[in-house]
């Protein structure tokens, strides 16, 4: 059984594309409240343990539990009405939908999703769109896209629809967000922006975070736990101190280059 | 005069209908991007099932037989077909919509499309097989003693009154909450279902919206013609309604009107109506399958959006609650 205090646990989780094991019994726990690491070398499998995760790839052997739940082979909306959300290391906003509506599609319990309401009872989405709207308007200021709010999601930047993509999710009122990647390809000023926006979201919304990310200065900065992956299994786990001694850890990862069976 | 006055009645019924068949198919696949290849099949069950309702009896001793035979007032058939269609909407769905191969939609729906056509056309004592169905009384008429341009007329008054329903329908769907979550899985399923949305139910309301308006179209032909059969569904006529919806432009539902009247009404009905060369009696049917044909590429090379393109929402077309700023009062230059 899951710990009291472990928010996300991830238990001999392995998976194969093909014969080749991309997940192999990889196994981690994330307290609640925390911001964790999942780092690794390129290959090592990291985005596919998100990808089993939030449920958006069927869990081949291994169990995750998720809020004290076993949410093995969930399939993805159903993480998502837990309040696990993940994004995608390439940004997957909806292009020909606007930057405001790219917002308005998260937050859950819209009524005006029902066809008898969308029919009969239109008054009651536009209610709720009208209270929705004023919230993504904060949101938007928040992440500096305001101005932005009328541009098809798909003509952004890509470090504009990096921040989109947080904004979007910050809508949904996620417990848990699972980031893959979220300051890939993004300026020194706007990462040191994002790592803000992600403690500003733990401190005041007491989500907690699991981030992919290669940028290990921004690790050391806002993680409290970091877990190394390599060849599909976790390595080890601890502070970016502890890892920076570990001797496995900087051959595999530290060290620099590709994940071993990447390089042969 | 005598002539003229009937024949612009029959291309307007024939507008208000494909009008009606642009917007079903525009949310299967305009809002939600179900790639639906069988589109005429819920045409046909509108049609079939607003028939056996509306009909007497069939009898097999006479050589006509078919299920039901209630007759039941027409406008009540029209509403059974158009549930009839909603149904069959919902069991194609489950067939063809899959969360994880969304790919295979097309080729799954042309399969099932393709089955239910070989069982109606063969199987007699469904809908007359090959025969159909026919011998429908001229709705109205057991109220109303007219001729039957007089119906004609009417008929484009019915037929008128229907599309509005359909029109608000469609809209409503697009403007709502619905309507942008469909959108959303649209443009992407997995993002989509990564914020909470249930693709496969999203979509199977779209799928059985868009047969429902389908059914609604078939069950307006079959009152106007009082006869349907398989000749009349074939999957050529699928290609029609996908063209004028690509034509018109998608996503948008006066994109549909433009989209049935250039390539429904304009090519395919008013050629219809053209006497057969003698000698050549495929050659008009053959040009107007090149000019749908034809629209059909010229308007994905130079306007792959469709003549009147989805249009952008603006923000301050949703309301804010009260004591909100709007974008009037100016936060700045709006993208673009
Ligand atoms: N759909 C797939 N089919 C086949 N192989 C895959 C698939 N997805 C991932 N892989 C393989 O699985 C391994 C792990 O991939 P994954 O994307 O999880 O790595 P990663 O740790 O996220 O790497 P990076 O840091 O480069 O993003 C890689 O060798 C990749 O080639
Ligand atoms: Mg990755």
């Amino acid at each position: 059984m899951p710990e009291a205090d472990a928010f996300l646990r991830v238990e001999h989780l392995s998976h194969s594309f093909g014969g080749f094991k991309a997940v192999d019994d990889c196994t981690f726990e994330i307290p609640k409240g925390s911001i964790s690491a999942l780092i690794g070398p390129n290959g090592a499998g990291k985005s596919t343990a998100v990808g089993l995760i939030a449920g958006a790839l069927k869990v081949q052997s291994g169990r995750v539990y998720f809020n004290g739940q076993d949410v093995t082979r969930l399939p993805a909306y159903k993480m998502a009405r837990r309040g696990l959300l993940r994004t995608y290391q390439v940004s997957r906003e909806f292009p020909l939908l606007t930057v405001m509506e790219n917002l308005l599609v998260p937050p859950p319990g819209q009524r005006g999703e029902s066809l008898w309401n969308a029919l009969f009872r239109p008054s009651v989405g536009r209610r709720q769109d009208a209270a929705l709207a004023s919230r993504a308007v904060d949101v938007l200021e928040t992440y500096g896209l305001l101005p932005l709010r009328d541009e098809y999601a798909g003509n952004l930047s890509g470090g504009e629809k990096r921040l989109l993509e947080l904004a979007r999710a910050e809508m949904a009122d996620p417990k848990f967000m699972l980031l893959d990647e979220p300051m890939a390809g993004i300026n020194p000023a706007l990462i040191a922006r994002l790592d803000g926006h992600i403690r500003r979201l733990r401190d005041q919304a007491g989500i907690t975070f699991l981030l992919v990310e290669h940028n290990l200065d921004v690790v050391e900065r806002i993680c409290d736990q970091v877990v190394v992956m390599a060849s599909g299994r976790t390595l080890a786990e601890g502070s970016m101190a502890e890892l920076r001694q570990n001797p496995e850890v900087v051959r595999a990862y530290l060290g620099g280059g590709l994940d071993e069976r990447a390089v042969g | 005069m005598d002539l003229i006055l009937p024949y612009l009645a029959t291309l307007t019924i024939f507008f208000f209908v494909y009008n009606i068949l642009t917007w079903g198919l525009n949310i299967q696949f305009g809002y939600a991007g179900v790639l639906d290849f069988t589109f005429i099949t819920f045409v046909a069950c509108g049609a079939y099932f607003s028939g056996v309702f509306a009909l007497g009896p069939g009898q097999k001793s006479t050589g006509f037989e078919w299920i039901l035979g209630l007759s039941w007032p027409f406008p009540i058939a029209l509403v059974m077909g158009a549930l009839a269609a909603g149904l069959l909407g919902i069991v194609i769905g489950l067939i063809a919509i899959n969360r994880l191969r969304s790919d295979y939609m097309a080729i799954v729906t042309l399969a099932t499309g393709t089955v239910i056509y070989g069982l109606v056309s063969n199987y007699t004592p469904l809908f007359d097989g090959f025969d159909g169905l026919a011998g429908l009384q001229t709705p109205f008429s057991q109220w109303l003693n007219i001729n039957y341009n007089q119906f004609t007329y009417l008929w484009v008054g019915f037929c008128g009154v229907v599309m509005v329903i359909c029109w608000f329908i469609a809209q409503r769907i697009l403007n709502s909450p619905l309507g942008r979550t469909m959108r959303a899985i649209r443009e992407d399923q997995e993002a989509a279902e990564a914020f909470g949305k249930d693709s496969v139910r999203v979509r199977l309301i779209a799928m059985s919206m868009g047969a429902v308006l389908a059914g609604v179209g078939g069950a307006l032909l079959m009152g106007f013609i009082g006869a349907f059969n398989p000749a009349g569904w074939t999957s050529g006529e699928t290609f029609v309604v996908w063209a004028a919806l690509i034509v018109g432009g998608r996503g948008n539902n006066w994109g549909g009107v433009v989209g049935s009247f250039v390539v429904a009404v304009l090519v395919n009905e008013a050629t219809r109506y053209i006497p057969p060369i003698p000698g050549n009696a495929t050659l008009i049917p053959t040009v107007r399958n090149m000019l749908i044909g034809a629209s059909l590429i010229a308007v994905l090379w130079l306007r792959p959006e469709g003549i009147i393109p989805e249009a952008r929402r603006r923000f301050y077309q949703l309301p804010l609650l009260p004591g909100r700023r709007t974008p009037a009062e100016g936060v700045g230059s709006a993208g673009s």
